[in-house]
C-alpha cells in the first residue's frame, strides 16, 4: 500500500465513522494496537470495476455493541443482538468502502460494491492481519480498529 | 398529507436510521413499508400504494440498479419518485440512474436534514420547522 492509499484510507475512515457513528476516529500505528482477550469480528466486502480488489474492517467483538448504538442512535446495553452488530458493522463498512474507492480511483471510477460478509477471527487469523503491510490502525473512541485493502487496477 | 414510504436496503441498520431520520426531519408519514431488496420492493408495489421510495444500489437478489431499470422498464418511476441512497453511487452509475428516472441521490453517509431536504423537494412539500 502507498503511503498516498494509506493516508487516503485513513482519512475516509476517520471521516465517515465521524458522520455515521458519532466517533473519534485517530489512526495509530499497527504496534499501538493490542489484540487483548476478546474476540475480534472481520467484516470484509470485495469490489470490481475500475479498481477491484476488497476491503476490510476489524473489530473487536466488545466493541460492535458501541457501534451500532451510535449508527442507530440508542443505547449499547440494548444492542445484543447479534444479527444487529452484525448487520451495523457490515453498514459501516460499506459506507467507508465507498467512500475510499471513489477516494483511491477518482469520483469517476466505475466500479460495483459486494454484499458484506462477516467472519470471527481465531489468533493466528488476526496475527497475520497485523503482520500484513496493507493493514491499517486506528482507535475509535479509543477502541482499536483495523482496516484491510487489497486493490489493484483494471 | 402522509406518505406512504418504502425502504428498500438489505441492511436492517440502514432501513431504521432512514425511518428515524424521516422521523427526526418530521415527515408525515402514513405506512412505512420495508424490503431487503428490489425483488421483495417490486412486491410490496404490487400489493400496496406507496408515494416515495428509498433504495439502496448494493443488495443481493436484486440490486437497486436493476430493481430501477425494471419501474423504468414498465413506466413506474415516472409517477413514483425514487431516491437512492447508497455508498456506492460513482457518477457515471448516479447518471444512469437519474437517466433511468430516479429523482434524487444521497450519499451515505447522510443527516436527517438531507432527507428532509429531498423529501420537500420530491414530494413539493413546505419545511416542517
Amino acid at each position: 500500500m502507498t503511503e498516498r492509499t494509506r493516508e487516503a484510507v485513513a482519512n475516509t475512515f476517520v471521516d465517515v465513522v465521524e458522520k455515521l457513528t458519532f466517533m473519534f476516529g485517530e489512526q495509530v500505528s499497527i504496534d499501538d494496537v493490542a489484540p487483548g482477550t476478546d474476540p475480534w469480528v472481520e467484516a470484509r466486502m470485495s469490489f470490481t470495476g475500475d479498481v477491484q480488489g476488497s476491503l476490510a474492517v476489524i473489530v473487536p467483538q466488545e466493541l460492535q455493541p458501541d457501534i451500532a448504538a451510535n449508527i442507530l442512535g440508542i443505547g449499547a446495553e440494548a444492542m445484543q443482538k447479534p444479527e444487529v452488530l452484525d448487520d451495523a458493522l457490515r453498514e459501516m463498512l460499506n459506507v467507508i468502502c465507498g467512500h475510499v474507492i471513489r477516494a483511491i480511483a477518482g469520483p469517476s471510477s466505475r466500479f460495483d460494491l459486494i454484499t458484506p460478509v462477516n467472519v470471527e477471527l481465531d489468533d493466528d487469523e488476526l496475527k497475520t492481519l497485523m503482520a500484513d503491510p496493507d493493514t491499517t490502525a486506528y482507535l475509535l473512541d479509543d477502541e482499536p480498529v483495523l482496516m484491510n485493502l487489497k486493490f489493484e487496477r483494471s | 398529507m402522509a406518505f406512504n414510504i418504502l425502504l428498500v436496503d438489505d441492511s436492517l441498520t440502514v432501513r431504521a436510521v432512514i425511518a428515524k431520520a424521516l422521523q427526526l426531519a418530521g415527515v408525515d408519514i402514513g405506512n412505512l413499508y420495508e424490503a431487503g431488496n428490489g425483488a421483495e420492493a417490486l412486491e410490496v408495489l404490487d400489493q400496496e400504494w406507496v408515494d416515495l421510495v428509498f433504495a439502496d444500489i448494493s443488495m443481493p437478489v436484486m440490486t437497486g440498479e436493476e430493481f430501477v431499470e425494471r419501474l423504468h422498464e414498465s413506466g413506474t418511476i415516472e409517477d413514483l419518485p425514487v431516491v437512492i441512497v447508497s455508498s456506492a453511487g460513482s457518477e457515471p452509475k448516479i447518471q444512469r440512474l437519474k437517466e433511468l428516472g430516479i429523482r434524487d441521490y444521497i450519499h451515505k453517509p447522510f443527516t436527517p436534514e438531507q432527507i428532509r431536504e429531498v423529501v420537500d423537494t420530491v414530494m413539493g412539500v413546505t419545511s416542517h420547522d
